[in-house]
């Protein structure tokens, strides 16, 4: 039985539903050292910003069971740099790019989506409104909803590329957010980005990062995220891209019976360089043995 | 790669020589590799540990660890014939000596092990080294009978239950004329070393400890700053061997 892995979402068509998540994959060229890029769905490149930034004291990153915490703080070469050293490499790749785009005010994220639009280098926009490691700017409009439509309207005006909005699951009821960014224009949502948590380090009597808090991230959120794509899935029409703690081709299927049209890989990248590639394999195979002939079969199929 | 042998070296430190297929000819001290704990489930981020032997011809490979949590305990419980993922060698390994000449080789702690296979390589090139190392207490003193086949080995420990009593630096004269310091520890000791040779013209190295996510260079997870402080350097991509005046301690 041959499968069609292929989604086309609202016309950007991606040969397989996988792509490793903004942060955990640079900006393509580490990990293009251990496989060739266009095997992979499309590249969500690290948080851009107008502005280079260095990110957190270390240690920012941290091991927790069944998972990670980091801090980085949004740590780019910005706007600048991304537009003429990375992306321009990466569009070489043969993979389709979503650019990850973060601020501290409305005019940052308009001035960087303005300008990645028009550079031609990118495919579609995610919008980062859910980082919870900086004090400005990400979260800040992600956890009000009347706030996320103010920023996605503005944004909306300039932005001529597919516009993807990562929520952030800090907030008591995701589907409003999800909500607020359709209303202001979003093409889709992607979610969900990392969970607030907090670990001591009892040699140091003190919190691990230097931060304090940080993301949770990997394999123990999954149910969380999974139980959000549904609720979204549910209430908003737009395509959604699933992702938190997907290690495997069954994790993909999960999302995508939750209501997800694609995915995004993040942590499973660390454990394994190979993951993305393997998860594509491990998906086709599961389809193969179940007998699914493409991914609409199934998508949304939990709702 | 499978484990050959397991050693408790003192109370926390253990030395796990692995063998089979490997890049060995991509490994040069100072570079690390990035071990799966388990299959990655529990433990999702690899640990990343320096390499303190490699022997190409007998295809093994020896880690030298300190047991810090979890991770690192299962490791130590790896028994012969066990299977242990690497990945690697990752990381920008130590510089040789730009002149001939005497080489300073400073450890301290669980810095110590990059340094072995840093003394094997630079005896190979015929240069003359003066190590020391440095310890917190007899009971963490390890592999100084080791040292000592490639150079004259000083060891301190703080409370002078071993050897000189105090910091590596009360047992290093700024007046000798080594053309080269190589260091790898913690980073009070590190700093300390740079500010002990202040004004010399001796072209030091040190090597950095990180805690790290991807280990590959994609995560930023593990950056140090330049000196102006307005650079960040990945210590697993750009390092973890760095020129000290590259880096701010």
């Amino acid at each position: 039985m041959t499968v069609d892995l292929t989604v086309d979402l609202g016309g950007l068509k991606l040969r397989n539903p996988v792509m490793p998540a903004s942060g955990c994959f640079g900006f393509g060229r580490e990990y293009s050292e251990y496989y060739s890029l266009d095997t992979l769905g499309a590249v969500v490149v690290k948080a851009t910003t107008l502005k280079p930034r260095l990110g957190n004291p270390t240690p920012r990153v941290t091991e927790v069971t069944g998972g990670m915490l980091n801090a980085i703080g949004l740590a780019n070469p910005g706007l600048s740099k991304v537009l003429t050293e990375e992306l321009p490499w990466l569009e070489r790749q043969n993979v389709p790019i979503f650019v990850n785009v973060a601020g501290d005010t409305v005019e940052d994220y308009c001035s960087v989506v303005d300008e990645v639009c028009r550079s031609g280098l990118a495919q579609a926009i995610e919008l980062n409104v859910s980082c919870p490691n900086v004090e400005l700017g990400g979260l800040a409009f992600g956890v009000n909803s009347s706030v996320l439509r103010g920023l996605v309207e503005e944004v909306r005006k300039v932005c001529t590329l597919p516009l993807y909005v990562k929520l952030s699951p800090n907030v008591t009821r995701i589907q409003d957010l999800a909500v607020a960014a359709a209303s202001g224009g979003a093409d889709g949502l992607s979610l969900i980005n990392t969970l607030v948590g907090m670990q001591i380090d009892l040699a140091t009597r003190k919190p691990a990062l230097a931060n304090k808090t940080g993301g949770l991230s990997g394999p123990a959120i999954k149910p969380v995220a999974v139980r959000m794509v549904y609720e979204v899935a549910r209430e908003v029409n737009l395509p959604i891209v699933g992702m938190g703690g997907i290690c495997s081709g069954r994790d993909v299927a999960e999302f995508i019976m939750a209501g997800a049209w694609a995915v995004e890989v993040g942590t499973a990248n660390f454990t394994d360089p190979y993951a993305c590639p393997r998860i594509v394999a491990e998906l086709k195979s599961f389809m193969e043995a179940e007998g699914i002939k493409n991914l609409e079969e199934i998508r949304g199929c939990a709702l | 790669m499978l484990v050959k042998e397991s050693k408790q070296l003192t109370r926390d430190v253990f030395a796990l020589t692995l063998e089979g297929q490997f890049d060995y000819d991509k490994v040069t001290a100072g570079r690390f590799v990035h071990v799966l704990i388990e299959d990655g489930k529990a433990h999702p981020l690899r640990r990343p540990i320096s390499i303190a032997s490699c022997d190409s011809h007998a295809k093994t490979l020896t880690l030298v660890y300190r047991v810090v949590g979890d991770g690192t305990l299962w490791l130590s419980k790896r028994i012969r014939g066990d299977t242990v993922s690497l990945l690697g060698p990752l990381g920008k390994g130590f510089v040789a000596p730009h002149k001939p000449g005497k080489v300073l080789i400073v450890g301290g702690g669980v810095g110590v092990p990059p340094l072995f296979q840093l003394a094997k390589e630079l005896v190979q090139e015929n240069f003359e080294l003066d190590i020391v190392l440095g310890f917190r207490s007899q009971g963490d003193v390890f592999w100084t009978e080791e040292f000592a086949q490639f150079g004259r080995v000083t060891v301190c420990t703080e409370d002078g239950s071993l050897g000189e009593k105090g910091f590596v630096t009360a047992v290093i004269d700024v007046t000798n004329d080594w053309t080269t310091l190589y260091s790898c520890g913690p980073k009070a000791m590190l700093k300390a070393l740079r500010n002990h040779f202040a004004g010399s013209t001796i072209q030091g190295y040190v090597s950095l400890e990180e805690r790290m996510a991807c280990g590959v260079g994609a995560c930023w997870g593990c950056t140090c700053l330049d000196p102006s402080g307005s650079l960040a350097k990945r210590i697993c991509k750009e390092g973890p061997v760095f020129s000290w005046e590259e880096v701010s301690l």
